[in-house]
Formats: C-alpha cells, structure tokens, sequence
C-alpha cells in the first residue's frame, strides 16, 4: 500500500461526497433554465448564490447574527447555571434523585418548544420569550449529565477525601465537582445546541429577532433566493457552531 | 462479597420506594398548591394564570368536544404518514451506509452536521414545494426524522457482532435473508432508539409547522386559543399534547425493552 | 493391546516418512473433502503474509480429521477458505470430487467466537438454516428439535441464548449446522472459550455425536489434548506459512470417551505431537519477540 493510495483512500470519499453536491446543484440549474423546474418555485442556484451578497449587505445580517447570538448566550448562561445547581441538588438528595430524575429524562424528550404560545402571553413578543423558551429546551440535558457525571465519580478518590477528613463542601469542590466536569461540559455542549436550534425556531415563528426573523421576513416578502440565500447561511452558523462545540470538547477531554 | 452487597440494597430498596412515592406526591401537590395560589391572588395578570378549576372545566370540555379529536386525527396522521416518509428513507440510506465504508466516509458528515439545524426554517420552502396544505405539514415531519432515523441505523448496522453475518453466509441465505434475517434483529436497539427519537422531532417539526400556518390539527388549535386568549383551553390543549407526547415515548421505549425483559 | 499401540505407532512415523500428501488422485474417489495444494497470501503494508504453503489433505469418510498448529500456523485462513468464506486462493477445493466455491451446502461451518443469535430462541437457532432453504416452519421445528435432542439441550427449546453458559450456547452452534445435515463439519476451535473440565465433557459430546450420525468432521485446534481425545488422524501444520509437516494416526480405540486421556498410549501420542508441535511454536514465539524489537525500533 503506497503512501499515494492511502492519501488517496483519504481524500477520495470526501471529494466524491462534495462533488456530487456540485454535481446536483449543476443539474438543478441547468434543468430550471431549461423549465423543467419551474423556477418560481425552486431559484436558480446561481441566483441564491448571488444573493448571498445582497442579504448580507441589506438586512443587517451581522447585527442580526450578534442578536442570535446575544440570545444564545443569555440562555446558556441561564441553563447552565440553574442546569448544574440542579443537578448538583439532586445528586446531593438521594430522595430527590430517585423521584424526580425519570421526570427530567421525559421532560428532554418532550415537544417543549411547543410552550411557546404559551411564553408569548406571559412575556410578549420579545427577546425573554425566546430566551425562556432556549433556557426551557436547554435545561434537562444539563441536569442529567451532571447528575450523572457526579454520581460516576470513582469511589477510590472520594475515599481519598474522607481520609483526608475534608469536609462535605471540600469534598464536592475539590474532587466531586472536577470529576464529574467532562460529563458538565457534554451536557452543557447539548444544552447549547438545543439552545441554538429553539432561538433560531422561534425567532423564525414569531418574526422577531435576529437571524431566523430574517427568514421569516424574506419569505413574507416572497423573495425566493434571498429565502433560500438566508437559510444556508443560517445551516452554515448552526453547523459551525456544532462543529466548534464538538472540537472545544474533544479538547477539553483529552486535556482533562 | 458481591453477593451479599446485593442482597443488602435489595432489601434496602423497599423503604426508599416509599419516600420516593412520597416526595413525587409532595412535588405535585405543592406545585398545585403554588398554582392555585398564584392564580387567586391575582399577583401575575389573573387571566395568565387560571385557577385550577377553570383549567380543569376547559379541559373536560376539550375532551368531550368532537372538534379537537378531529384535529387530533389530523396532526396524528400527518405525523404519522412524515413519521413513515422520513423513517423508511432514513433507513434505506443508514442501510447504505452502514454496509458501504466508502459512501459512508463521502456523505455521512453531511448527515451527522446537518443532524442538529433548526429544521422548521425550511417551512417556507416546503410551503412553496408541497402548498399551505397537510402536505407542507407532512414534508417537515419527514425532514425533522429521516436525519436521527438514519444516522442510528448506520450506526447500529456498524455495531452489529461479525460473525452472525459470517453464520449467515456460510448457510447460504440470500441478501433479503440477510437482511430480514440477520441485519434488522441484530439492530433492533438501536434502530427502535431511532424510531424513538425520530418520533419525537416528527411531532415537534409537525406541529411548530402547524402553529405557524394551518386550517387543521392540533397547532393550529393552540395558536387558535392564543389568538382569542383563551388561556384555559390553551392550557387544556398543552396537557392533553404533552400527555400523548410522553406516553408515546414511554411506549416506543417500554417497546425497545420487552425483548431484553423476554431474554432476562 | 501392545502390540496394537506398537503397530498404530510404528504407521504413524510410516506415513510420517513416507508422505506429508494424501495424493490427490488416489484419495479423491473415496475422500469427502479434498484440500489441493492451498496457496495463499495476505498483502500488507511491507510486501506480504504467505499463510498457507501449498497444504493439501483428504478428510475420509466417518472419520474426524484434526488440523492443529500454533497461532499463526494460517488454521483459520485454511477454515475459511474451505468454508468458502474468503477468496483469492491459489489451489482447490474439492466436496465428493468436485471442485467448490463459496458457502457449500455440504460444508457446515462451527466457529470460534459466540455465534448464536441472541434474539431467537434455541430451537429457532437451530432451525435457522432450514428456514433459509425455505423449509415450512411444522417441519424445521420438528427437525430442529431432534438436533437439539443430540446435543443433550432437551428441555431448553424455548430458552434464549443470554439464558445458557457458554459451553451450551456452542452446542446450540453445533445442533445449528449440524441440522443443516452437511457432508462434512468444520469446527475452528470451538471449545477454546470454554475451561478444560467443560471442553473435556463437549469433547464426549461431539464423540457420541460423530458416531451416531457417522459424520465426517475436521476440526482446527491448538490443544493437543483434545486433537488426540477425538480425533482419527491428525494433521500438524507447520509455523507460517502453514504446511502439513506431519499426518499421524491415532489407533486409540472406537468407540471413545475423555477417560482414555489417562491411558498411556494417549499420553505417547500427545508427547509424540508436541515433539513436532513445539519446534513450530517456538519459530513463532521468536517471531513474535523480533516483531516488537522491531516495532520498538521503529519508535511505535
């Protein structure tokens, strides 16, 4: 096996998956020039690339992203802060663990962002009912990772702090709580993600907000690539996001 | 040792049942309590925060009114029909993907970082492709499922034991045996996990889509409440959704388990 | 008696000198399986494994052949092209003369690892291979179940594989090919898993079975003990590549059991193939050690 084949066999299955995108994108404007497809309904892919540039120039697209992201950032702060408290709390009350853990696992796979009409009574149609609903969706994965990340704590080093004679709150901050931080940060990283995913959701139904407001408006206004032009560029931020996230804590666990 | 470590947490298990039961019962109550409180003193604007009564009167109404099980139906079916659409084709292409290394290293990254994106911004292209109809409704729930559906597969069809696939080509069995016949039972946990999590964002991705443009379903019952403010009901309605939403759930996973219950 | 074990002995070193081939021609009429100069090859990163050296053998009709080897002698390689189950061989392949290719109805294959299928029941895993060739399900359960009876798993048909130990989970194997009533049964170290007490008493097993049915078996194993408890002749193959360096007899008589291992004669024959086996061994042993040295060199 020569050094050029395994470059190859390494480059190869990427390239194949990329081009055929290309591939498909080529064909599917060649085949609406043609008016096989009617182009009011799918744009040219020539035309949304080209209003990827209007977008961004017109529709504040960078003062939209920072208020995603502003959003995103309000409620990670919140979920994780009430996200480890909680889940410190009921790992510490075994009582509470035992009663209430089951009901934050069916609370994480519930259609919560179905509360949304709900939050857009109590608070209007604003920035907080975005946010609460993100904080919502974003809480049970980080309850249930820190939970399980302090519960998961070896034995043998707890037995180390009792011989030490370290007190309860000693015990928690210098061997529970570093131990059970990969799980804390995965469960954090998921939160982020739904966190990410609600504020662009319900920016988009409520038309208000940054980046998935810009979606909703555009296609309001029946302008077809600018529709398609903003939703790539919403996929590309979310894949970004996932994909730094997903590197920050393959590093994290290597370096912990 | 172990034994008797065991025997000990076995008998110690009973008295926790208990207190369990009791704190659970507790939670409830106390948050009832709390709630009805709140809606009495009025201390949030009252019509946000009915008394309990007043939800349990519009609840009992929803559930005796033939107009919501009609829009029941109607979100039932549609999801269902997404559920079908996005969990066939996802597990053709986890198939694919999992027997073939090659197509797997091209074309599984798009899946797997495509996977975690809003899918309900892409409504406004499922209006203009499938109409304002259950069609649009019922293209957002496949899309919202094929991506988990088929990414558990592929990864199910990775993990399955090599040597049941050596069993079943040294009898001979021909690639729809194989794949009845071995492939499928050997990852039935991972592909009923699947299913599970598939149903889930189905049902979001169905009913986000109803609640921002729809004549029918359950969406549009809520948005309908939120437009009369007619907050018992909404809340009725929230109940009712939520209560099916958990109990299919806990069915597609209680489902996934009976064989290991079999096997034990 | 003596005279009987001087005889079985003295034909062993006879053939021993004489050949390390059954010919090919002479055997093929009467031999179940025949095994024709197997060549084969594995390519890798610098040049390439030669696994097997032209090996060529006969397994008779009724009689059950052993291959043993040490690790790395190509046993598996040579299971699994016979099983049809791996390609780009040189040589041939041969069930009642004709030449074989793949998976073959009149092969059965045991292997090494767990093989059961953990979701179906034992009668279901073993009637497996009649519901592939399409057999209506009154009849392969009815069928299966007498396999099931062979094994000594009576009482156990609706049990599920996580439910048995080990060593019965391998005989719901067995009973699984053997229900698909092969010409001949190849078995790769199916025992290996399991403590010497058990692999004695599935030993007694497979014995009482091969004479009940007079099926035809070659089994591939490492263990010396259990080649001469069972086997009829044994073949001992060489360290990579794998070659047949020597075909020895066993005259212990039919029908047997694991007591005979006490017997003086088993322990001449096993003392006489560890003679062989171990020079073999130790090639590989050495092998090994300058493997790492080399690695190490390397800075892996």
């Amino acid at each position: 096996m020569s050094a050029v084949t395994l470059t190859a066999r390494r480059v190869l299955p990427p390239l194949v998956g990329f081009g055929s995108f290309v591939l498909i994108l080529v064909a599917v404007e060649i085949l609406i020039r043609a008016g096989a497809i009617n182009r009011f309904i799918v744009p040219p892919p020539s035309e949304v690339a080209a209003s990827f540039g209007r977008v961004i120039a017109e529709e504040n697209i960078w003062r939209r992203f920072a208020f995603t992201a502003w959003e995103c950032f309000a409620a990670g702060v919140l979920l994780t802060v009430f996200g480890v408290l909680i889940g410190a709390l009921l790992h510490r009350v075994r009582v509470l663990r035992l009663a209430c853990e089951t009901w934050v696992a069916a609370m994480a796979s519930a259609p919560l962002v179905l509360l949304y009409p709900l939050l857009l009574v109590m608070f209007g149609r604003n920035a907080l009912t975005i946010i609460m609903m993100a904080f919502i969706s974003g809480l049970a994965p980080v309850i249930l990772k820190t939970i399980e990340g302090l519960s998961s704590t070896r034995r043998v080093l707890l037995n180390v702090g009792r011989s030490f004679k370290l007190t309860p709150s000693q015990q928690f901050w210098k061997i529970l709580f570093p131990s059970a931080l990969p799980a804390i940060f995965v469960g954090i990283r998921l939160g982020l993600i739904f966190a990410l995913i609600n504020v662009v959701g319900v920016e988009f139904l409520i038309n208000f907000g940054g980046l998935g407001q810009l979606i909703n408006e555009l296609a309001e206004r029946y302008d077809l690539p600018g529709t398609y032009a903003a939703i790539c560029f919403v996929v590309l931020v979310s894949v970004v996001f996932f994909a730094t996230t997903e590197r920050a804590e393959r590093w994290l666990r290597s370096a912990g | 040792m172990a034994e008797i470590g065991r025997l000990n947490r076995a008998r110690g298990a009973r008295p926790w049942q208990a207190a369990v039961t009791l704190v659970r019962v507790a939670i409830v109550l106390g948050a009832l309590v709390a709630w009805q409180l709140l809606a009495i003193s009025g201390w949030l604007y009252g019509e946000v925060v009915p008394a309990l009564p007043v939800i349990g009167a519009a609840l009992v109404k929803l559930l005796c009114s033939g107009d919501f099980y009609w829009n029941l139906w109607v979100t039932v079916y549609e999801v269902a029909v997404g559920l079908a659409i996005g969990g066939f084709s996802g597990l053709v292409v986890g198939l694919v993907l999992g027997a073939n290394p090659f197509i797997a290293r091209a074309y599984e990254p798009y899946l797997y970082y495509l996977g975690p994106t809003p899918k309900i911004i892409f409504f406004p292209v499922m209006i203009m492709w499938f109409g304002v109809g259950g069609g649009s409704k019922i293209a957002m729930g496949a899309l919202s499922c094929f991506f988990p559906i088929a990414l558990n597969v592929a990864a199910g069809m990775r993990q399955i034991d090599q040597v049941l696939i050596r069993v079943g080509r040294s009898f001979r069995a021909n690639p729809w045996q194989m794949a009845t016949k071995i492939y499928l039972p050997a990852m039935r946990h991972p592909v009923i996990n699947g299913l599970r999590l598939g149903l889930g964002v189905a049902l979001i991705g169905t009913l986000l889509a109803e609640t921002k443009l729809s004549k029918y379903g359950v969406g549009s019952l809520v948005m309908d409440a939120y437009a009369r403010f007619d907050m018992p009901r909404m809340y009725a309605i929230l109940i009712v959704l939520f209560a099916l939403a958990i109990g299919a759930n806990a069915l597609v996973s209680h489902f996934g388990r009976l064989d290991d219950i079999k096997q034990k | 008696m003596a005279q009987g074990l001087a005889q079985g002995l003295a034909q062993g070193s006879a053939n021993a000198s004489t050949s390390n081939r059954v010919t090919p021609l002479a055997q093929a009429k009467a031999a179940v399986l025949t095994v024709e100069d197997l060549e084969m090859r594995f390519a890798t990163g610098d040049g390439g494994i030669a696994a097997l050296d032209k090996v060529s053998f006969g397994v008779m009709p009724g009689e059950l052949l052993a291959l043993i080897g040490p690790s790395g002698c190509g046993k598996s390689t040579l299971f699994n092209i016979i099983g049809g189950l791996l390609s780009g061989y040189r040589g041939r392949v041969a069930v009642d003369g004709e030449t074989v290719s793949g998976p073959h109805a009149s092969i059965g294959m045991v292997f090494q690892e767990e093989s059961t299928f953990p979701w179906r029941t034992v009668i279901d895993n073993v009637a497996f291979p009649l519901e592939v060739a399409g057999m209506s399900r009154r009849e392969r359960i009815a069928h299966a179940r007498r396999f099931v009876s062979l094994v000594g798993l009576d009482g156990f048909e609706n049990s599920f594989p996580s439910e048995l130990s080990g060593g019965m989970r391998q005989r719901v194997s067995m009973a699984r090919t053997l229900a698909s009533e092969p010409k001949i049964l190849l078995m790769d170290e199916p025992f290996a898993a399991l403590d010497e007490q058990t692999r004695l008493l599935l030993g007694d097993k497979v014995l009482q079975i091969q004479q009940q049915l007079n099926q035809t078996m070659l089994l591939i194993t490492h263990n010396i003990t259990e080649a001469v408890q069972l086997a009829d002749r044994i073949l001992v193959m060489t360290y990579r590549p794998g070659r047949v360096k020597r075909v020895v007899d066993i005259n212990l008589p039919r029908p047997r059991t694991s007591e005979i291992v006490s017997s003086e004669a088993f322990g001449r024959y096993v003392a006489q193939i560890w003679g062989d086996l171990r020079e073999e061994a130790s090639r590989g042993l050495i092998d090994d050690e300058a493997r790492a040295l080399h690695a190490r060199g390397r800075g892996e």
